[in-house]
């Protein structure tokens, strides 16, 4: 019997039509040829229920999906053979670095798990140049601690500082001096890829260039990056002030206004309800605050704490029946605002170290064992309309969340390096992201509860034409109607052509 | 003896969505059905927007053969015994009219999870660490052990009377029955899931298309006549809304739980055995049961796979993440939530104000009216206090479910 096409899925549902986002598991045909083909090459295959089960989820931790097997990886040769086998069995091959993702792109719905952290070592560190070479798998953690020892800095890096350096030049990265520095991805110079049909290929903007493009924030489509040279930059400590704000409005009009004079080496809005909006800015060098404090301070509308303090205190003393927000908001500040100033970390006003500042504070603060960050990426004009409809949707619910906003400086020469990317197309110059971060705490909600409040996240989206930093995964379903289908046919042409098997991150974008 | 991680006793689509979160997170799961499938199942087949989305976001689009002529439905359509009409379109769009016998086969198929049909459960014993489960197939008995068994078996369950044996004692049941009638002529649109606020016709009386044929269905508390109490639904069509249809080709009926979700009193399970979807007592507003049930025993599967994980007690888990689940299914029966809060799927306040101010007074009297039929369950008590407790919490206490 043939079946005709279906009258009510999934376009019967108004609004944005839904798709499957939680994948079918892969039909394990010719497994077992795979793997004594892998086993005659001498690539370990591990597949006890354990091992696999680690993988069985990703931080986001709505999706899951279990291996097969894993392999870890060790050299460019075994990912190379790795590769070619699948090619050779149709296998897929999901590839993983710190598991950060939140929308299932890094979970195997059968298949192989490729987990990249074995290839985790600095190769060279050039201080002249101010390059450094590593293999993709490290954290930036740990490639922060061993730029340290020499006096030096990476770029930019996502403040979550378990994501791995291959994964991030895979989707973007993103930090609080992306509005002065760009994304991470933008900081590679050069890059050893494995194509995914096992070439072992060096690719950079003059050499196989068009790889190049692709691979970064190319959501692992298009090869496994197993090596990266990127630029570094002369550890500085750093002097962080801090603006508070009642309407996110103002909070987004001063924070892009400074950005666009480059008042600032850092930036970025950071929300603890509606009421209570940080804008936080921070400089290298004592001539650029000196500068702000001449040209910019006057012409921002925040507040000092002590100000703020004093007039959110009155809002409340007004509006009894909001005392419990007044609560969360006092506790909120008394954990958060000594964990930024935390006297191991500063010396003489400045910040030492803000990667371990940080990323210490997003773990003890933020995180909490499931990840829900959908997010919004847009041009400099649509941001505050972006941020104000996600903060409806959030408000509808959950009791707190909080917004991170920041913005991402472009860089007109990789303009095709954001092709179908988290960098959406109209930007020009800067553009803006806002993650919306319920604080679930120790509340529990379905899977599907958290699902159906990212889509309405996501639906913002397209009703705006904005991009994604999570993209793809579990909402693969928005790029063709964020992107229109001529763009993404384009892409998935390339795809077609460089994996014949389509076996490399299947169900992330296509 | 047949060793898995999880036994679910039905093969449902409370079953399949539990299969499906346990078989993705890597459990090896067994579902015991006592028929063969695919099997038939009594249902009006007309789920919520919400269901449906589950079923597209988990199982994919759905197949041509899991839907009955009329493919979809717009809404809902409420009558009153003063004669008023108001059409109510689902907030998501139209939404599928499910054949159960091949929607619920499609379910379990894309589960991916081992199915044992024409195997009957028989009955359980919770070893503390294990759950030795005994079913019958073909006459031989058949044992199964599971670190965690999922009773997803229907209102009847054998899994809930296997841990709490007197529970069918203590809720009222009900007896809901169909009739398919050829049509000689029929005013109500085929479009809309058609129902009655009428204390004479019965507790729960409804209508709709299916496959060129008119069903016409009857609710009632236990011990009533069939077919005395349908004959009259018919003649009542005939006399006030002009449907003639000729005598009926087939009939069908079964028991329902109604109630537990009015008054917060359902039935979780027990140690090791969970019971989820309409076994539990879930049960939408205008008894569209299905979407509750996909959620619900998603929430089983999420269960089973987060205690394991963090190595807790997984009825204790499973009784956090219900919570939620209780809370909209429990909020759709709350007078104050109904009056005052968001609506679920359709919007019946904004129905209500388009009609006139008389028309409006008619409807109020109406299911006034209609709602003292269920006078006799005293339950008015249990939703006003589970009302009041609503507003001082963000949930329903779990202390009344069993």
């Amino acid at each position: 019997m043939s079946i005709g096409p279906d009258h009510v899925a999934p376009d019967a549902l108004v609004g944005i039509p839904r798709q499957r986002t939680n994948a079918g598991r892969w039909v394990a045909d010719g497994w077992s040829a795979f793997r004594d083909s892998l086993r005659a090459q001498g690539v370990g295959l591990l597949e006890d229920a354990a091992t696999r089960g680690i993988f069985a989820t990703d931080a986001g931790g709505t999706a899951y999906g279990l291996p097969h097997g894993v392999v870890i990886a060790r050299s460019a040769a075994q990912i190379s053979s790795l590769l070619k086998a699948a090619q050779t069995h149709a296998v897929p091959v999901t590839v993983r670095g710190g598991g950060l993702t939140t929308e299932g792109e890094s979970v195997a719905y059968g298949g192989v798990l490729l987990d990249m952290t074995g290839m985790s070592n600095v190769l060279e560190i050039d201080e002249r140049a101010l390059t450094v070479r590593t293999q993709a798998g490290i954290f930036w953690s740990a490639l922060a601690e061993r730029l340290r020892r020499q006096g030096l800095d990476y770029l930019s890096a996502p403040l979550n500082l378990t994501s791995s350096v291959g994964g991030t030049l895979g989707v973007g990265g993103i930090d609080v001096n992306s509005p002065h520095l760009g994304c991470s991805a933008d900081q590679a110079l050069a890059l050893q890829v494995v194509t995914p049909t096992g070439e072992i290929v060096e690719c950079s903007d003059t050499e196989n260039a068009t790889l190049f493009q692709r691979v970064i924030l190319g959501y692992g489509q298009f090869g496994v990056i197993t090596e990266a040279t990127l630029r570094v930059r002369r550890y500085q400590p750093l002097r962080m002030r801090y603006f508070y704000y009642a309407s996110l409005r103002a909070a987004i009009a001063d924070l892009q206004m400074l950005d666009a004079e480059e008042a600032s080496d850092y930036s970025g809005i950071l929300t603890m309800m509606d009421k209570a909006i940080t804008l936080l800015v921070a400089f290298d060098s004592d001539e650029k605050e000196a500068r702000f404090e001449r040209a910019f301070l006057s012409r921002l509308h925040g507040a000092g704490e002590f100000a703020f303090a004093v007039r959110t205190a009155i809002f409340y003393a007004l509006r009894p029946w909001r005392w419990r927000e007044a609560l969360y908001l006092y506790r909120r500040k008394s954990v958060l605002f000594p964990e930024f100033r935390r006297p191991e970390f500063h010396r003489g006003g400045k910040m030492h170290d803000r990667t371990v500042v940080f990323s210490r504070a997003v773990w003890k603060h933020w995180g909490r064992r499931q990840m829900v960050i959908p997010d919004l990426a847009t041009s400099a004009e649509k941001f505050i309309e972006a941020v104000e409809r996600g903060n409806e949707v959030c408000r509808r619910y959950f009791p707190y969340y909080t917004l991170y906003c920041v913005g991402i400086k472009l860089r007109e020469d990789h303009r095709t390096h954001y092709e179908l990317s988290c960098i959406p197309p109209d930007a020009r110059g800067r553009a803006y992201g806002c993650e919306f971060e319920p604080m679930l705490g120790d509340a529990v909600y379905s899977r599907d509860t958290l699902q159906s409040f990212k889509n309405e996240i996501y639906d913002v989206g397209v009703a705006l034409g904005a991009s994604y930093y999570r993209f793809g995964g579990m909402m693969k379903g928005y790029i063709r109607r964020v992107f229109g289908d001529q763009l993404v046919e384009h892409h998935l042409t390339m795809k077609r052509a460089a994996d014949p098997a389509m076996i490399l991150n299947r169900d992330v974008v296509f | 003896m047949r060793t898995s991680d999880v036994v679910i006793v039905g093969a449902s689509l409370s079953g399949a969505a539990a299969a499906k979160r346990l078989v993705d997170a890597g459990l090896e799961t067994v579902i015991l059905e006592r028929q063969e499938l695919p099997r038939h199942k009594i249902c009006s087949g007309i789920l919520s927007p919400r269901g449906h989305r589950f079923l597209l976001e988990n199982f994919g689009p759905l197949p041509r053969e899991a839907l009955h002529e009329p493919t979809s439905c717009k809404g809902v359509t409420f009558h009153f015994p003063s004669m008023v009409s108001m059409s109510m379109d689902f907030f998501g769009g139209t939404t599928p009219h499910l054949h159960r016998k091949f929607s619920d086969h499609w379910a379990i198929k894309q589960s991916g999870a081992e199915v044992h049909d024409r195997t009957s459960f028989v009955g359980l014993e919770d070893k503390g660490d294990h759950v030795l489960v005994t079913a019958r197939k073909q006459g031989q008995d058949i044992l199964y052990k599971a670190r965690t068994v999922i009773g997803a078996d229907g209102p009847s369950s054998l899994v809930i009377r296997s841990v709490y044996p007197d529970y069918p004692k203590q809720i009222p049941w009900f007896f809901v029955g169909q009739k398919f009638h050829d049509i000689v002529d029929c005013p109500l649109d085929p479009q809309y899931f058609h129902f009655w606020f009428h204390p004479d016709l019965g507790h729960y009386t409804w209508s709709h298309a299916r496959d060129g044929q008119q069903i016409v269905g009857v609710g009632f508390k236990r011990g009533d006549n069939f077919d005395a109490r349908h004959k009259n639904v018919v003649r009542y069509l005939a006399e006030k809304h002009h449907v003639r249809l000729s005598e009926h080709t087939s009939h069908e009926g079964c028991a329902e739980n109604f109630g537990p979700s009015l008054i917060n009193r359902y039935v979780f399970g027990k140690g090791n055995v969970l019971i989820t979807g309409q076994a539990s007592g879930f049960l939408n507003m205008i008894g569209e049961g299905m979407s509750c049930t996909l959620h619900s025993g998603a929430l089983a599967g999420e269960a089973v796979v987060e205690a394991g994980r963090r190595a807790r007690p997984v009825q204790e888990v499973y009784r956090r993440m219900i919570a939620s689940e209780v809370r909209r299914t429990t909020d759709q029966w709350n007078p104050l939530k109904i009056a005052f809060g968001r609506p679920h799927e359709a919007d019946f306040p904004a129905a209500l104000m388009k009609l006139s101010w008389r028309e409006r007074g008619l409807v109020l009297r109406d299911i006034w009216r209609f709602i003292l039929l269920y006078k006799e369950f005293k339950w008015g008590r249990q939703i006003a206090l589970a009302a009041a407790q609503r507003l001082a919490a963000a949930g329903y206490p779990g202390g009344r479910w069993l």
